[in-house]
């Protein structure tokens, strides 16, 4: 505690001194904060949250910004690191007064939560997307920009209970918070569907060998596999041995896992893998989705899902406080939080395919996506799925 | 519930399999601490630096895979005289702490520049192992940890062979024995001290492109030197047979943990054998009866 609350002064010792050299910033911006993982184990996911949320701001502020006030990313690189991502936190609070902030993990969330409340001075969203912070009691200032991860186990099991009702389903999960977030309140899913869940597998963080977890899973011959609480290591391992000992499990994963270059990278590997997916990909052309042809026209090359995860959440963000500002409401995380809420049949310019609703603190929707190994692409294996609230 | 022996055998055979990887950065350690008295917690970071080297020669520069492994080697034995000689040599007579906190801070430097050169994101290395699964008997064994096992097999008996025949094994023993009488003999110290180096981040490396193959690479996969760390504790320091019999042997307890009792129990599991070790052999299983405080 001690040290935590002596970094904090640190930071806001520094933020003084800084405050001084900044130069002068427009009074009236608006600002989205960000503990941002540009370092560190996350920063796969960080850069492209980085510049997922600027790319929106940037369309935003060309095009007048909110009610004529701009909004400005104010944000510092975390590492992915609890304590660094509180620090920032002081520091950017300190100096920036936002209005929206990004937070970069479920730790942080839950250890910056009281904080957020007793401000009471913006709303918050982030790289989590964990159960516990789809309460809007508990956490009355907090959203996430899609389904939380058992939402994401219940798109991808009613999915599976439709393609092959009574199927045998397995769950693999890292031991982190992360990973054992849905597992429990999924099994319970599993049954309601009639699926039977033969194996549930935990493997220790930064494990390396998978050998003996393929054999326990060879064992209870599954129908289908689900990873979480992965980016990529160790799936690939664990396909490559499954396929080896003959196994005909599907693979499946969820958000953070599905990213085109990453699962693409298992190259053959990858053939039929399977994972559900709130956004469409950079590439998609299908459908009416004009705001994905306006990303393509700013970077002409790939941008990752977590690019649209930041994008999507910089949108309802921005969206929270045209809505606030439109009532004539001071920006606080109570109006922002209520004008947030008020979005209904939300049209995200097709970064989600079907009309958004906001009803809580995540957006149940989701899409079944397959690895296409010829095109090296992730194409849709369903329609939009929106579960009810 | 009936025992399934097939299940034992096979979770024996990838125990047993993984843990002639560790065995294998183990010895890395040993020949380091051996001949320098320099505990290295970079090891993990240096067998990184071998992996990511390998993808940089194999994927990057599209080398064939025995050229990206042997270029690999060489950037990494490079990589050990470079440090040796610069960081850790000037550090002689220091106290055993500040030697031990430099590598440290070389953990840190390591992964600092990985994260620069070849960004924070995982990769997986090019596929140059074979892909057939392999059966010993009706056994399952993945082939990945097959062919790891055996070069790690013939590395360390190649490793045991030198050190009792080669005249530079001799030296480098000599030096652990008593490195006054070593001087005293004509024995170059500082040579055999960098030798220990050059080899030891060359196996090092070698091991990384091994842990790489199976695991795939990224900025954290350092981590894996955490769990050598308890085998050369277990095996003792100062021991080649140690670092074999304890990687072994937390390879298969690891295994069994993690079958019997689920992965959340395997970290568990090896540390509560590492302090029963300890208990009862406060130096390791093999290790010599020596203790330093630090």
């Amino acid at each position: 505690m001690l040290r935590l609350s002596r970094r904090g002064l640190g930071a806001l010792a520094l933020a003084a001194g800084m405050a001084a050299a900044v130069p002068a910033k427009a009074a009236d911006d608006i600002v989205l904060g960000g503990s941002i993982p540009m370092t560190g184990v996350f920063a796969f996911a960080g850069i492209g949250i980085q510049a997922g949320i600027s790319d929106y701001l940037k369309i935003v502020n060309d095009a007048g910004g909110v009610k004529g006030r701009k909004v400005r990313f104010a944000f510092e690189d975390t590492a992915y690191k609890v304590d660094a991502s509180v620090a920032v936190f002081n520091k950017i609070v300190a100096q920036d007064k936002p209005n929206l902030y990004y937070g970069d993990s479920t730790a942080f969330s839950k250890t910056i939560n009281p904080e957020l409340e007793r401000s009471g001075q913006m709303i918050m969203a982030g790289a989590s997307f964990a159960t516990e912070l789809n309460d809007p009691k508990k956490y009355p200032l907090q959203f996430m920009a899609g389904p939380d991860y058992t939402e994401m186990f219940g798109i991808l099991l009613r999915y599976i209970a439709k393609e092959k009702p009574g199927a045998k389903v397995a769950f693999v999960n890292s031991d982190t918070e992360f990973g054992r977030d849905p597992i429990a309140t999924s099994e319970k899913k599993a049954v309601e569907l009639g699926l039977k869940v033969v194996e549930k597998i935990v493997t220790p963080p930064g494990s390396v060998d998978v050998s003996t977890e393929v054999l326990k899973l060879r064992r209870s011959a599954p129908d289908y596999t689900i990873f979480h609480g992965y980016v990529m290591a160790p799936i690939p391992e664990f396909i490559a041995q499954a396929k080896q000992m003959g196994m005909t499990s599907k693979f499946m994963g969820t958000f953070w896992s599905m990213d085109n270059s990453m699962v693409q990278k298992m190259g053959e590997l990858a053939d039929g893998f399977m994972g559900v997916m709130p956004y469409r990909y950079y590439y998609d052309e299908d459908g009416n989705a004009p705001m994905l042809a306006k990303i393509r026209q700013m970077r002409p090359e790939y941008q990752s899902t977590p690019y649209m995860q930041g994008f999507l959440t910089a949108m309802l963000m921005v969206e929270a406080a045209k809505r606030t500002l439109d009532k004539g409401e001071p920006l606080t995380g109570k109006t922002l939080k209520a004008a947030l809420n008020s979005i209904k049949d939300f049209d995200t310019g097709g970064i989600i395919g079907v009309p958004i609703s906001v009803p809580g603190n995540s957006i149940p929707v989701g899409r079944i996506y397959k690895a296409d190994v010829q095109k090296k692409l992730m194409v849709p294996a369903s329609d939009w799925i929106k579960l009810e609230q | 519930m009936e025992t399934d022996w097939l299940l034992l055998f096979e979770v024996s055979l990838a125990g047993l399999g993984t843990g002639g990887l560790y065995a294998l950065t183990a010895l890395a350690f040993v020949v380091i601490y051996k001949a320098t008295r320099v505990v290295n917690l970079a090891i993990g970071e240096i067998l990184m630096l071998g992996a990511y080297a390998f993808f940089g020669l194999a994927a990057g520069w599209a080398l064939p895979w025995w050229a990206a492994a042997l270029g690999a080697l060489a950037v990494a034995g490079l990589f050990g005289a470079v440090v040796e000689r610069t960081v850790i040599r000037p550090m002689l007579g220091e106290s055993p702490i500040s030697v031990f906190m430099v590598t440290v801070g070389l953990g840190s430097v390591l992964i600092g520049i990985v994260e620069i050169v070849w960004t924070a994101d995982p990769h997986r290395l090019p596929e140059f192992m074979p892909n057939a699964p392999v059966f010993i008997g009706e056994a399952f064994l993945a082939p990945k940890i097959a062919y790891s096992f055996l070069v790690a097999a013939v590395v360390i008996a190649v490793f045991v062979l030198l050190f009792r025949f080669w005249r530079g094994g001799v030296a480098l023993r000599a030096t652990a024995n008593d490195q006054a009488a070593a001087y005293s003999m004509g024995i170059n110290v500082p040579g055999v001290f960098s030798l220990a180096w050059v080899v030891a981040c060359m196996v090092a490396a070698g091991a990384g492109i091994l842990v790489g193959a199976i695991g795939g690479i990224s900025s954290t996969m350092g981590v894996f030197g955490l769990s050598v760390l308890v085998v050369v504790i277990v095996g003792g320091l100062d021991s080649v047979p140690g670092a074999l019999v304890g990687g072994l042997l937390i390879g298969l307890v690891e295994a069994l943990a993690g079958i019997y009792l689920g992965g959340e129990y395997k970290l568990l599991a090896t540390f509560t054998l590492l302090i029963a070790v300890l208990m009862v052999r406060p130096y390791g299983l093999f290790g010599t009866h020596e203790i330093e405080r630090l």
